[in-house]
């Protein structure tokens, strides 16, 4: 049997604290979509060069958020398996699932790049310095993920 | 009372007296740090060579951040490639990233030198300038006048970066009789 | 060296809480957006209010200096647009990029699928930037944050988001417990 999830309001205060040791060692906020945004640059700084491309190719492969988000999965992992989740036999994602989350993905993609940030780098970090765009991006994400949930609940049935 | 809404008392209580405590204060790295200020520019850490500057760009330094600080009409007619302008009243509202190097210059270097000072106020750790400013670019990068005794390696990569921005290097020939060729004399005092 | 470890370390810290929160977890999260499980909503209102009341506190009693803190620039439009395309893919995977990571260290393919997408999305961005690089820099507001807009002082908005976030937390609460 798995070990039950930690309570929601006790995790929220643990990540805040994650999060304000974060800005105290490195005066910048926990992210992720920066990583993904380093490494796509890498792979499509070998058809073209932009400035945008450029931003990421100047800092290198391992800059501070790969680094972090390596971590991430380490101890997302670790954790994971200590909890005895890795060993439940799941049922495999179903195929429409899979996909879904693929096209998500993109379009998470698209959305964080326009964005410059998503739900942790720029949501959660920016908000908790009021940075204007971070909470309009906050409103706007919760937005229209209640008003597309209506139309794709056959998705999560 | 559940742990929870001891939680949610705490912040809110926390929340609601923060209107009446004041600004957090900046004052750490807001006050002045004089000793840290006046070491740097004893030991020469608060500026850079123009060509060091332009071997940082060529090399695109990672966080490097190139700031001019001159007026937006000196910027349009001539500036150190990759250069933001951002001039010294707008300085002090700009954003610095952890692990940026901020490289300031304006046309001879004073007002560079003062905005540096300002940078250090606001508390910006890295950041140095070019002391001769633009000015000094132009002698040591665009049209650098290398003399013929350097070493053929060293002059050999000061005249490479130089034509990397465009710039004609001059070397300062022998000429057959073997004295060597006046030097043009440079159009501005050297300074610093 | 250093440095590095430091960043390692806060990366595993992160990860650790995102999974004992149980935000691996797809169906888990897209049901914040059926209004089945709140514990996405619950997870960052309470992060996010423990992040800004500690950042002011201890900003105020001198042990930080906030700032040296890193505040995104705004830029409003892309922001606003970026969020509604973000939040359409929100739902659709169950997943946000730091919690696909979670996903996929857990096992699930769900955050194998979404990792892919979205590096497809941010190669796209990445090939496509000359033609969106107009809109992408539109409506710079630089590090504005709410008190600059505002003009309230930096304590008064704290207090307006603590008692917003914990007023919703606890309509939450009270709307469950009913059910």
């Amino acid at each position: 049997m798995p070990r039950p999830y930690v309570d929601p309001y006790l995790s929220g205060v643990s990540l805040g604290l994650v999060l304000l040791g974060c800005f105290a060692l490195s005066g910048q906020g926990l992210g992720a979509s920066g990583a993904f945004a380093n490494l796509a640059s890498h792979a499509a700084g070998a058809f073209t060069k932009n400035a945008w491309i450029d931003g990421y190719l100047s800092r290198g492969w391992a800059s501070w958020t790969v680094v972090e988000v390596c971590g991430l999965i380490v101890g997302a992992g670790l954790s994971a398996w200590l909890a005895g989740r890795l060993s439940v036999a799941r049922p495999p994602a179903p195929r429409g699932r899979l996909l879904a989350a693929t096209a998500g993905g993109v379009l998470m993609g698209v959305g964080a790049a326009l964005a410059r940030g998503c739900t942790s780098g720029l949501a959660l970090s920016g908000g908790a310095l009021l940075s204007v765009g971070a909470w309009v991006f906050m409103l706007a994400l919760f937005a229209a993920g209640f008003l597309a949930a209506p139309l794709l609940r056959r998705l999560w049935a | 009372m559940s742990a929870t809404r001891r939680m949610g008392l705490g912040a809110l209580a926390l929340g609601l007296l923060a209107p009446f405590v004041g600004e957090p204060r900046r004052a750490v790295s807001g006050a002045l740090d004089f000793d840290a200020i006046a070491r740097a520019i004893d030991d020469g850490a608060d500026h850079v060579s123009a060509r060091q500057l332009a071997s940082w760009i060529r090399a695109r330094k990672p966080g490097l951040r190139v700031l001019d600080v001159r007026d937006a009409k000196a910027f349009a007619e001539d500036a150190i490639p990759t250069a933001e302008n951002l001039t010294i009243d707008r300085l002090v509202g700009a954003v610095f990233k952890p692990g940026e190097t901020v490289v300031l210059y304006s046309q001879e270097g004073a007002h560079a030198g003062q905005a540096w000072v300002l940078l250090k106020a606001l508390g910006v750790a890295d950041a140095v300038f070019v002391p001769g400013g633009l000015a000094d670019w132009w002698e040591e990068v665009m049209s650098p006048v290398l003399p013929a005794d350097m070493p053929v390696a060293e002059r050999e990569t000061a005249a490479d970066l130089s034509r990397y921005f465009g710039g004609f290097p001059q070397v300062g020939l022998v000429v057959s009789g073997g004295a060597p060729a006046p030097a043009p004399t440079p159009y501005r005092r050297r300074g610093c | 060296m250093n440095e590095l470890l430091v960043t390692a370390a806060i990366g595993i810290a992160f990860g650790w809480t995102l999974e004992r929160a149980g935000l691996g977890d797809p169906p888990k999260l897209s049901g914040q957006f059926y209004l089945r499980d709140f514990t996405v909503l619950k997870v960052m209102m309470s992060a996010l209010v423990t992040a800004m009341l500690g950042a002011f506190w201890l900003g105020r009693l001198g042990l930080v200096d906030t700032g040296r803190f890193y505040v995104p620039e705004t830029f409003l439009l892309p922001q606003l647009v970026g969020g509604l395309v973000f939040g359409l893919g929100f739902v659709l995977s169950g997943l946000c990029p730091g919690t696909s990571c979670v996903a996929l260290a857990s096992g699930r393919g769900e955050g194998g699928a979404t990792v892919l997408g979205l590096l497809a999305g941010m190669a796209t961005v990445g090939l496509a930037f000359p033609s969106l690089e107009g809109f992408y820099g539109a409506t710079p507001m630089g590090a504005m944050t709410l008190p600059h807009l505002t003009g309230l002082s930096y304590g008064a908005v704290v207090a307006v988001v603590t008692v917003s976030c914990i007023g919703l937390l606890a309509a939450i609460g009270q709307w469950e417990a009913r059910r």
